[in-house]
């Protein structure tokens, strides 16, 4: 095959020339080159790549990671020079279990910190505003800044990521910001993604995170991305799913062609704001499920690498390589787990974690096997960051950067998604552009199809799922944990510290600053992410600022088409 | 020559509480009505007194509620409106991620069956279709 | 006054009284179309016209759901009570039907004073239920004000919307009237409103010239069809809506428009022998329709004349009489 260094450093061909590239791209990643050696002795290179005579078409299609197509890679050390984000999912009733749980997360190799909310806090209201039934069942109450605090407590937020998963219109971003100024943590330090902005995934795909009308929260995104980029300069404000809509049945192609056709949609509006793509997009992330069709879900990260490259380059003149790089975060798919034999579930997540770190993804969450039944307990999240641990030092997988590169199959559907993701991408341009495409139903269609069919398949048999239309057992022998159910108790005391955190601060400060926002509201120019701030900072609650904004800017009902 | 028109089932299919996910009661509707039954479908979040008021207006014999977060922990409540509303008739199921224990609690709150990820086609529609029977069987005001 | 006579079924004096529970049932039995429903609808003809009866009907993507909806908020602002049929296709294979009208109404579903019903079309041809009208004849007598009849327009079933509606409301949406589909026959001819929706949109202007041309093309009606504007998501204009639909219904004389309802009963009629006819000989084995069916097959006997021979043989029908 390839001979690295003889190759290299001799010759002037243009895959020479670019492999040099590479290599000098890839020290300055790894500088402590150590030499890696499989079980028989043999020595591991980073990269593989095919003689010159070989492929002619290497160059264009594939290229070197880091640089080119991008296919192969973003970076051009990938795994091997830094290993991806461990990013687990945490939501616990309690602000104070949140707390303890993150700890103990983070002493096992997690390497940065989600924050499930809980639903009535997706759904905008207060802790004392819905069902005591519902309250901390799936996820951290957090209303204000001081639960913001407690979550976070003895937590050095300046030198970790955190996701962030509140929608539109962001209130827990601000809470964190109000947070850090309290700590004398400066904003420039505060590092991570707000993973659930967008917002028209939410309205196709995920109804309970629509918050405010699609063009409310057009109005609060816009204003977000422009008031971050000149305040928590390393933050990213977007990250474009595809989860909830391959979750609600897209197919993996479909899914990729519509986040894409939503990315170009943001960047379109943010470029009519006048801000600067190839400042904004080095933002830009992405969040797309893992599915267990292996092969499949390798191809569409490559696929979905290689058009975003070319495409921002082509839709939005864009040059800076940064700005060109696909970055996404993916979390193993709950719908392929199943309730039936659920320590199946553990080998499922296995194999899909393997199709998202071969397919090059920057950041991994892993289901519990319990996932099914609930939000992580606390013996299958050890598991699932087990997984996550098997795969990163026994398995192999980080030694080479796209090790899939060049097979047959790998290569020929990793073209194939590609021409499929860009008919979807083609179908949504002819609807007007993605936000057009879901306010006629036109996306939701389309999915709902696809759903039908994926359901018939497994109906039939004809998709075959392990201990449920084959290989079922009679008596179920597993032993799940114990759900947690929050302690009524505990919701209780966390309603009395909401009222005690009302009673307690400066009604009047409150009052004038959500005035405010009510006025940058109904303005057309003034910043509503700033006063977002602004009223948080003064003591506003979540539900509170999601209030007056439905108010003012509409409240988000989602399109359901029976 | 015969006239008669076969009566198909009327069933609500709604979603309560907070969650949003919408996939799995948009593919019962469908199998519903593949088997020749009127599905009145809705959005979700529908408050307790709305799903009565629905079901009320729409004569419904079988209300089919869609739960995959907790929001399955109000159906009790419900039973016990749909009961005060003199709804008892009505057959309720409820489908979606619901651990075993919390099952039991259901079904001694009347629910007539809980269905989990895994049930086929054929298992809900049969069951639903019984169960409309049972219902109209149990009208009290004809 | 409602005057229930004693030998009224119980439902029906129920539904007189304005119970809604009554009201539901019974609709459930009128559809079911028992021996028990023609004495409610029988129970129920002296306390019928008093409602104005709406027909609301336009193409999917007009925005027709959203539009009632805001019509009902103005009703309902106006201090008027309301009963909807909303009517849906049954899918003609299967018989079911998933019914999705009240998804855009859901701001109304815990108002007392708002009736709605989901109908599925039941193999009607046209569209409509064949009980949609008797439906509205319940809420008529269960002292609504206004009862709205929502139907996708398809089939004939403008048509028979016609026959069944005071007043009758034709949505459409910008672009959508793309000339050949808003003049769709039937449309023109029926509506008594025209209704451009989504008046946001830069098309929707234009659709409103071209419908006043095609109407001004028209033989000239005794009474001017307005052709009006709307943004049924904003509220735009649903209170001139609401305001024509009173002139409409004002200058029928609902009371004692006997003629109209007896058309409208003939018609209903056809429509029912025509459903029996048509069950009779897709299930008949009789030796006499296999004969003619293979006459018509082997092309020795048209398709009229093999018809009518059946209906003689169903009811000694004689084709020489009319």
């Amino acid at each position: 095959m390839n001979k690295i260094d003889a190759k290299v450093h001799s010759g002037g061909s243009d895959r020479e020339t670019a492999a040099r590239d590479w290599k000098s791209g890839y020290q300055a990643q790894v500088r402590e080159g150590k030499t890696v050696r499989n079980r028989s002795g043999l020595e591991i290179q980073p990269l593989y790549w095919p003689d010159e005579e070989v492929d002619a078409t290497y160059d264009a299609k594939l290229g070197f990671p880091g640089s080119g197509p991008m296919t192969r890679g973003i970076y051009p050390s990938m795994h091997r020079g830094r290993t991806w984000t461990q990013r687990q999912l945490i939501g616990l009733g309690r602000p104070e279990d949140f707390n303890g749980r993150i700890k103990k997360i983070l002493k096992s190799g997690a390497s940065a910190l989600s924050i499930i909310p809980c639903n009535s806090v997706y759904r905008g209201v207060d802790a004392n505003e819905v069902e005591p039934e519902l309250l901390g069942t799936c996820g951290t109450v957090i209303n204000t800044v001081q639960d913001m605090e407690i979550s976070l407590a003895d937590i050095p937020i300046g030198d970790i990521s955190i996701g962030l998963n509140d929608p539109n219109p962001f209130t827990m971003l601000a809470q964190l910001l109000i947070v850090a100024e309290q700590r004398g943590v400066p904003w420039s330090k505060i590092t991570g993604t707000s993973n659930q902005s967008d917002y028209i995934s939410h309205f196709v795909a995920n109804h309970m995170f629509y918050r405010l009308s699609l063009t409310g929260a057009r109005r609060v995104q816009l204003d977000a991305i422009e008031w971050l980029a000149e305040n928590v300069p390393n933050w990213n404000p977007l990250s474009v799913v595809g989860q909830h809509m391959q979750q609600a049945g897209a197919t993996p192609a479909q899914a990729m062609g519509l986040t894409l056709s939503s990315a170009i949609q943001y960047a379109e509006d943010c470029m009519a704001r006048g801000l600067d793509p190839n400042k904004f997009l080095e933002r830009f992330t992405f969040f797309f499920d893992i599915s267990i069709s292996f092969f499949e879900e390798v191809a569409k990260f490559r696929a979905g690498r290689r058009i975003w490259a070319r495409l921002v380059e082509e839709r939005f003149g864009v040059s800076n390589l940064r700005a060109k790089r696909f970055k996404f975060h993916a979390q193993t798919s709950g719908v392929d787990l199943t309730r039936q034999q659920p320590l199946n579930n553990i080998s499922r997540v296995a194999v899909q974690a393997m199709a998202g770190i071969l397919g090059g993804l920057q950041s991994l969450h892993t289901d519990g096997y319990d996932e099914v039944f609930t939000t992580p307990t606390e013996g299958p999240a050890k598991v699932a960051i087990a997984t996550q641990n098997i795969l990163k030092h026994e398995a192999g997988l980080c030694d080479v950067i796209d090790p899939l590169g060049g097979s047959y199959y790998v290569e020929t559907l990793t073209d194939q998604m590609e021409a499929e993701i860009l008919r979807v991408i083609a179908e949504i341009d002819e609807q007007g552009g993605m936000f057009k495409a879901v306010e006629n139903g036109f996306v939701q269609k389309a999915i709902g199809e696809s759903a039908l069919g994926f359901q018939e398949a497994v109906d039939t048999g004809e998709q075959i799922v392990v201990g449920v239309n084959a290989y079922q057992e009679e008596e179920e022998e597993t032993v799940l944990p114990a759900i947690d159910r929050p302690d009524p108790d505990w919701m209780q005391g966390q309603i009395d510290r909401l009222a005690a955190y009302k009673a307690n601060r400066d009604q009047g400060g409150v009052t004038t600053a959500l005035s405010d926002m009510r006025t940058a509201a109904r303005s057309e120019s003034e910043n509503t992410f700033a006063a977002i701030v602004g009223a948080t900072r003064a003591g506003a609650t979540q539900g509170e600022i999601i209030a007056v904004l439905r108010d003012e800017l509409g409240f988000g009902r989602p399109l359901v088409v029976a | 020559m015969t006239l008669d028109t076969v009566i198909p089932a009327r069933v609500l299919v709604t979603k309560i509480g907070l969650d949003g996910h919408d996939r799995g009661s948009r593919i019962v509707a469908a199998y519903l009505r593949d088997a020749g039954m009127e599905v009145i479908y809705t959005d979700p979040w529908q408050k307790l007194e709305a799903v009565v008021a629905l079901a009320l207006q729409e004569d419904v014999d079988v209300i089919g509620i869609s739960s995959l977060a907790t929001d399955h922990l109000l159906v009790p409540k419900l039973m016990k409106a749909l009961d005060e509303a003199g709804l008892g008739h009505i057959r309720v199921i409820v489908g979606g991620i619901v651990p075993a224990e919390e099952e039991a609690d259901l079904l001694k709150a009347g629910v007539s069956r809980v269905f989990h990820p895994g049930s086929g086609r054929e298992e809900i529609v049969e069951a639903v279709a019984k169960l409309a029977v049972d219902a109209a069987d149990d009208r009290t005001d004809d | 006054m409602k005057q229930a006579t004693p030998e009224m079924p119980a439902l029906a004096r129920r539904l007189i009284n304005g119970e809604t529970a009554a009201l539901a049932r019974a609709i459930s039995v009128v559809e079911r179309d028992t021996p028990q429903a023609i004495e409610i609808l029988r129970a129920i003809r002296p306390h019928l016209g008093q409602a104005i009866v709406v027909g609301f009907t336009g193409p999917p993507g007009a925005g027709k759901s959203t539009l009632v909806n805001a019509y009902v908020a103005e009703l309902r602002r106006r201090g008027k009570t309301v009963g909807i049929v909303a009517v849906d296709p049954s899918s003609p294979i299967t018989g079911g039907a998933v019914l999705g009208d009240r998804i855009r109404m859901a701001e109304h579903t815990l108002d007392e004073g708002v009736f709605i019903r989901s109908l599925a079309s039941r193999g009607a041809l046209g569209g409509l239920s064949a009980s949609a009208a008797q439906v509205a004849d319940l809420m008529d007598a269960a002292d609504r004000d206004v009862v709205i009849l929502e139907t996708v327009g398809t089939g004939q079933s403008e048509v028979e919307m016609a026959t069944i509606a005071d007043v009758r409301v034709v949505i459409a949406a910008p672009g959508l009237g793309d000339d050949v589909q808003a003049i769709k026959a039937g449309i023109l001819e029926i509506a008594d409103v025209l209704v451009v929706n989504k008046a946001d949109q830069p098309l929707a202007s234009q659709t409103r010239r071209q419908l006043n041309a095609m109407l001004g093309l028209r033989a000239t009606a005794e009474h001017p069809v307005p052709v009006l504007s709307t943004d049924a998501i904003n509220r735009v204009g649903v209170a001139d809506l609401a305001d024509a639909v009173t002139v409409v219904a004002d200058r029928r004389d609902r009371q004692t428009d006997r003629s109209a309802l007896a058309g409208r009963t003939r018609h209903l009629l056809a429509q029912a022998v025509s459903k029996a006819a048509e069950a009779h000989v897709m299930n008949s084995r009789s030796e006499k329709v296999e004969d003619i069916l293979h006459a018509v097959q082997d092309a020795r006997l048209g398709l009229t004349d093999a018809a009518k021979q059946i209906l003689g043989g169903i009811m000694g029908y004689n084709a020489n009489e009319q």
